[in-house]
C-alpha cells in the first residue's frame, strides 16, 4: 500500500468526529425529548386536576351513564367548525368520518350528527329510490309516505317528536307531532326546525338543523319507507333506552384555551373517549422531514418511522396514551404526524370522586426539538465534514509530496550508477531538513564513497604499473650486468628464465597502465579533421595481415566520411574493438566492420561470429576493470580494453554500447561519433 | 683518456647497475644521488656526458633544473634523460632543455650503452668541423649520420637521438612503411606503440617549426609510418 493511501486512510479516521458529534446530538435530543415529555405530562396532569375541580364545566349534564354504545343508538355529535348550508350535501361539514348506519336497519340509512354553537345538524342518507310524497291532508296513522322522525327526550322525561316529509323535495320545515284532541296524532309545522330534502336516483338525503334549545339529551331517529311501510332506526316508543346524545361541552373550548400555551393542542375526552372540548392548534412546521437538507437524519438520528402514526378523528382521540389515561394513568408518547413530523402526546386522567371521568390529552409538535437538533447536527456535520475533508486533503497533499520526493530519490538512486559505470553524486532533495533529506544526504555520502572507491580502482592500474616499474628496472639491469659479468654455461638457464619472467611482468604492467596512458594521450590529443573511411580502410588492411585466422568485411558510405578528432586515438579504439572481436571470434569466422552515417553522427560497429554476451553484462562491459572472459590465452586481461574504447568515444563526444546480434550469432559493438 | 660519465639517479640499485655496466665498457663513471651533490661536483669538473633522472629524491623535476644548470656551463655537453614515466617525455620536449636524448628506464643496458657511444660519436664528429660526414639527402631533408644532425631546407632541426634514428630509418627507404617495431629497433629502444606515436608526433612538430607545410611523414593507420618525398 502506498504512503498516499496509508495517510489517506489515517485522514479518513477524522470522520469519527462527525460520528461522535451525531452520537452527542442524539443523546442531547433524547434528553431534551424526555424533558419535553415530562413537562407536557406535568402540564396535562395540572390541567386534569384543574378540570376535575369544576366538573360542571367539563361534562354535560345529560344522562351519560354507562358506556357509549352505538348499537344502542348512542350518537356523538361532532363539533362543526363552520355552520353548513342546508343543501343536502355534506361536503361543507368538513368532517372526516362517514355517516354511520342506523340500527336496526333493514335498508340502507346512515346518519351523522354535527353540533355548532346554535344548532344540532343532522345528515341522513336513505337508500330508497322510490319517492313516496306526502299527501296533501296527512293522516299520520293511515297515510303511507316516506318520512323521517326525530324524537327527543329530556332528562326530565319529556318527549317531543318531529317528522320530515314532503311532496316536493327541497327546503322543508319539520312538523311536530302533537297528540290531538281526538287521541290521534296530528302534525303541526315547526318552522324552527328546517331541513333540505334532496332526491336522487339512489335515494334521498336529508340535511337539517335543530336549534340547541329544542334538543334533548336523547335522540331517536326513525326512517319510514312509505311504499313498504318498513322502518329503520329506533323510535322512542320501541325502546325507552339508548339514543343518548353525546357532544362537546359548551364553553369547554374557551376554558381549555385559558390553560394551554401556543403550539399546543388540548383535548378533553370523556370516559368513552369522546371529545368534550378542543383548544389550540399544533404549530407543526410544514417542512417535510424527507427534505434533502436533513438527509443524514435517516442514518444518523433516531428513525421516527417506528413511531405510530397520529390519527385525528373528529369525535374521539385515538392512541395508546388516551387509553392508558382513561385507565387512570398519566402517560406520554411520541407520534408522527402526516408529514412525519414528530408529535408529543401526553394524557392525564380526570378523576372525580375516585372515578375516572375523562382525560386531558395534550399534543405538542416535537419540531422545535428536531429543528434544534437538526440545526446543531447540521452545523456540526458541516464543520466536522469540512474539517475531515481538509484533513484528508492536507494528508493527501503531504503524502503526495512525500511520495513524489521518495519517488524522485528512488529514480535518482536507481540511475545514480550509469550504464558506463560513472556515478552521479547529487541526489534530489538533499537540502531537505527532514528524514527524506537525511536519506538523500546518506545516499550522497554512500555514492561519493563508492565514487572514490571506483576512481581508486580506475587509477590503481596506472599507479601499480608506475610503482612497479622502478623495481622491475632494477631487476632487469641487474640481470643485464650479471650477463655481462659472464656466467657459467650451466647458470645461463636461470638467467634466461629470469629474463622471461621480467618480460612477462613488463607486459602485465604495460597492460595495467594502458588505460592511464590513454587518459594521458587524451589530455594531450589534438583534434584534426580526417577521413574516417580512409582511416578504417587502411587500418582494416593491416588487421587482415595481422589476424589471418578470421575474415574481415568492411562496409562504409561511398564518399569520404570526414570526422574531427584524434585519428591515432580512433585507431587505438579500433585496435581494442578488433582485438576483442578476434578474441571471441571462432577460427574462420567473420568480423564485420561497418560505418554508417546518419542522424548527426557516425555509427561505427564491429561485430563478430562469437558467442552472444549474457544480457546482464551488456551494460557493464564498458566499465573499468570489468572482465567476464575466462582466461584462455596467455595475454593478461584486466578488463580495460572496452573501457579504453569508451574513453576514446567519449573524448570524441560519442558513446559506446554493446548488443547481441538479433540472429543470436554473436555480439555487436557500436560506437557513435559526431559528424563534424 | 677515458671518457667520464656522470650518473645522477636517486635509486641506489639502479645507479650502481648503470655505473657497473658503463664502467665495464671502459668509461669512468661518477654517480650522484641528488641534484645538490651533482651540482657541486659539476662546478668543479664537468663530465663528458651526463645521464640524469628527472625525479630526484624529493624534487619531482630536479633533473630538469640540473640540466638547465649544466647547459649554462656547457652548450655541447651531451645529456641523456632517464624517466620513469612516458608522460615525462612530453614534458622534456615541451621544456626544450636541450637534452640530447631521453629514455625510459625500461631501456636495456645494451641499448643505453649504444646511446652513450652514439652521443660520443656525435660529439667527436662535431669537433672535426672539416670532416665531411656521410649525408643522406632526401629532397629538402639532409641527414648527417656522422654528426647525427638533420637539416630541412638548410635549417637545422634539433632532434633527440631517438628522433634522429626514427627519421633516419624512415628517410633511408622513402615510400616504405616502417612499422613501430622496426622504428624501435632502428632507434635502439624498447617502447610501446603509444610512445612511438608520440615520438612521431613530436618529430612532425619539430619539422613544422621550420616549415609549416611539412607533411613528409605519413601515418599508415594500423601499420606504421612512411617517408614521402
Amino acid at each position: 500500500m502506498s504512503i498516499r493511501s496509508q495517510l489517506l486512510i489515517i485522514a479518513l479516521t477524522t470522520l469519527l468526529l462527525p460520528w461522535a458529534g451525531c452520537q452527542y446530538a442524539r443523546e442531547l435530543e433524547s434528553t431534551l425529548r424526555v424533558s419535553q415529555e415530562n413537562s407536557l405530562q406535568a402540564a396535562a396532569a395540572t390541567m386534569a386536576n384543574a378540570l376535575s375541580a369544576q366538573p360542571t364545566r367539563v361534562f354535560n349534564e345529560n344522562e351519560a351513564g354507562g358506556p357509549f354504545d352505538a348499537n344502542d343508538g348512542d350518537r356523538y355529535a361532532v363539533a362543526l367548525p363552520n355552520q353548513p348550508l342546508l343543501d343536502g350535501y355534506r361536503e361543507d361539514w368538513n368532517v372526516a368520518i362517514e355517516p354511520t348506519s342506523l340500527v336496526p336497519a333493514p335498508f340502507g340509512a346512515r346518519l351523522q350528527l354535527g353540533l355548532t354553537e346554535r344548532f344540532l345538524f343532522f345528515f341522513l342518507e336513505v337508500d330508497d329510490p322510490k319517492f313516496d310524497p306526502e299527501p296533501a291532508d296527512v293522516h299520520l296513522a293511515q297515510d303511507h309516505f316516506d318520512r323521517v322522525t326525530l324524537t327527543f327526550r329530556w332528562t326530565d322525561g319529556a318527549i317531543q317528536s318531529y317528522f320530515f316529509a314532503t311532496s316536493a323535495p327541497g327546503l322543508i320545515e319539520a312538523q311536530s307531532i302533537l297528540p290531538g284532541e281526538d287521541g290521534s296524532d296530528h302534525a303541526t309545522p315547526e318552522p324552527r326546525i328546517q331541513a333540505y330534502w334532496r332526491q336522487s336516483t339512489a335515494g334521498y338525503r336529508l340535511e337539517g338543523r335543530v336549534p340547541r334549545a329544542l334538543v334533548g339529551s336523547r335522540l331517536w331517529v326513525e326512517v319510514v319507507d312509505g311504499a313498504s311501510g318498513r322502518s329503520a332506526g329506533f323510535t322512542a316508543a320501541a325502546a325507552n333506552r339508548g339514543g343518548r346524545l353525546f357532544f362537546a361541552t359548551p364553553g369547554l373550548d374557551e376554558l381549555l384555551a385559558t390553560f394551554i400555551s401556543p403550539g399546543t393542542r388540548a383535548t378533553v375526552v370523556d370516559a368513552n373517549d369522546l371529545k368534550l372540548g378542543v383548544a389550540g392548534a399544533l404549530s407543526g412546521s410544514a417542512v417535510d422531514a424527507d427534505d434533502g437538507a436533513t438527509w443524514y437524519r435517516r442514518f444518523m438520528a433516531d428513525d421516527t418511522a417506528r413511531w405510530p402514526l397520529q390519527i385525528t378523528a373528529p369525535d374521539h382521540v385515538e392512541g395508546h396514551s388516551v387509553t392508558t389515561a382513561l385507565d387512570g394513568h398519566a402517560t406520554a408518547e411520541w407520534l408522527r404526524g402526516s408529514h412525519r413530523e414528530p408529535i408529543l402526546v401526553a394524557a392525564a386522567p380526570i378523576t372525580i370522586e375516585g372515578r375516572t371521568r375523562g382525560a386531558v390529552v395534550l399534543e405538542q409538535a416535537g419540531d422545535q426539538l428536531l429543528d434544534l437538533r437538526d440545526r446543531a447536527l447540521n452545523r456540526l456535520l458541516n464543520l466536522t465534514l469540512l474539517a475531515s475533508a481538509l484533513a484528508a486533503a492536507v494528508a493527501f497533499g503531504v503524502a503526495t509530496w512525500i511520495s513524489i520526493r521518495i519517488g524522485r530519490l528512488r529514480l535518482a538512486a536507481e540511475s545514480a550508477i550509469g550504464s558506463d559505470g560513472s556515478i552521479r553524486l547529487d541526489m534530489p532533495g538533499s537540502s531537505g531538513a527532514d528524514e527524506i533529506g537525511a536519506l538523500s544526504r546518506g545516499f550522497e555520502r554512500l555514492l561519493s564513497r563508492l565514487d572514490e572507491h571506483s576512481r581508486y580502482l580506475r587509477t590503481l592500474g596506472g599507479k601499480l604499473s608506475h610503482e612497479l616499474r622502478t623495481p622491475l628496472t632494477i631487476v632487469r639491469s641487474s640481470l643485464d650486468n650479471l650477463e655481462s659479468e659472464g656466467i657459467r654455461a650451466d647458470q645461463r638457464g636461470y638467467l634466461t628464465r629470469a629474463r622471461e619472467g621480467v618480460l612477462r611482468l613488463q607486459s602485465i604492467l604495460s597492460a595495467l597502465g594502458a588505460a592511464s596512458r590513454v587518459e594521458e594521450s587524451i589530455k594531450q590529443a589534438e583534434s584534426v579533421s580526417f577521413d574516417l573511411k580512409a582511416l578504417l580502410e587502411s587500418a582494416i588492411a593491416a588487421y587482415r595481415d595481422g589476424f589471418r585466422a578470421v575474415r574481415f568485411e568492411f562496409h562504409a558510405p561511398d564518399d569520404a566520411c570526414f570526422a574531427r578528432g584524434a585519428p591515432e586515438l580512433i585507431v587505438q579504439m579500433l585496435d581494442k574493438l578488433i582485438e576483442n572481436a578476434v578474441d571471441f571470434c571462432p577460427s574462420g569466422g567473420k568480423i564485420g566492420v561497418a560505418l554508417i552515417r546518419g542522424g548527426g553522427h557516425y555509427e561505427l560497429s564491429v561485430q563478430n561470429d562469437g558467442p552472444p554476451i549474457p544480457p546482464g553484462m551488456l551494460d557493464r562491459l564498458f566499465e573499468s576493470l570489468f572482465e567476464q572472459r575466462s582466461g584462455h590465452d596467455d595475454r593478461p586481461h584486466f578488463g580495460l580494453g572496452l573501457y579504453i574504447v569508451r574513453l576514446i568515444a567519449e573524448f570524441h563526444g560519442g558513446n559506446a554500447r554493446a548488443a547481441n546480434r538479433t540472429d543470436g550469432g554473436g555480439a555487436i559493438f557500436t560506437v557513435t561519433l559526431p559528424l563534424i | 683518456m677515458r671518457k667520464q660519465i656522470a650518473i645522477v639517479e636517486d635509486e641506489p640499485a639502479l645507479r650502481e647497475n648503470y655505473s657497473a655496466a658503463l664502467a665495464r665498457l671502459g668509461y669512468q663513471v661518477k654517480t650522484y644521488g641528488n641534484r645538490r651533490a651533482a651540482l657541486q661536483a659539476f662546478e668543479v669538473h664537468l663530465p663528458d656526458l651526463a645521464i640524469i633522472d628527472i625525479a630526484l629524491e624529493d624534487e619531482a623535476e630536479g633533473g630538469f633544473d640540473l640540466c638547465r644548470a649544466l647547459r649554462a656551463q656547457s652548450a655541447e655537453l651531451p645529456i641523456i634523460f632517464l624517466t620513469a614515466r612516458d608522460s615525462e617525455l612530453d614534458a622534456v620536449s615541451g621544456l626544450r632543455l636541450g637534452a640530447d636524448d631521453f629514455l625510459t628506464k625500461d631501456v636495456s643496458l645494451v641499448h643505453l650503452a649504444a646511446r652513450v657511444a652514439a652521443l660520443f660519436r656525435r660529439v667527436d664528429a662535431l669537433r672535426r668541423p672539416d670532416h665531411a660526414g656521410q649525408v643522406l639527402q632526401r629532397g629538402a631533408l639532409a641527414v648527417d649520420t656522422e654528426k647525427m644532425q638533420t637539416t630541412w631546407n638548410g635549417h637545422a632541426v634539433t632532434l633527440s637521438l631517438t628522433e634522429f634514428w626514427i627519421v633516419h630509418a624512415l628517410a633511408r627507404n622513402p615510400g616504405h612503411v616502417k612499422n613501430r617495431q622496426q622504428l624501435m629497433d632502428a632507434a635502439n629502444v624498447v617502447l610501446d606503440d603509444n610512445t612511438v606515436t608520440s615520438h612521431v608526433k613530436r618529430l612532425r612538430r619539430k619539422f613544422l617549426e621550420v616549415d609549416s607545410t611539412f607533411d613528409a611523414i605519413q601515418t599508415v593507420y594500423g601499420m606504421g609510418y612512411r617517408w614521402l618525398e
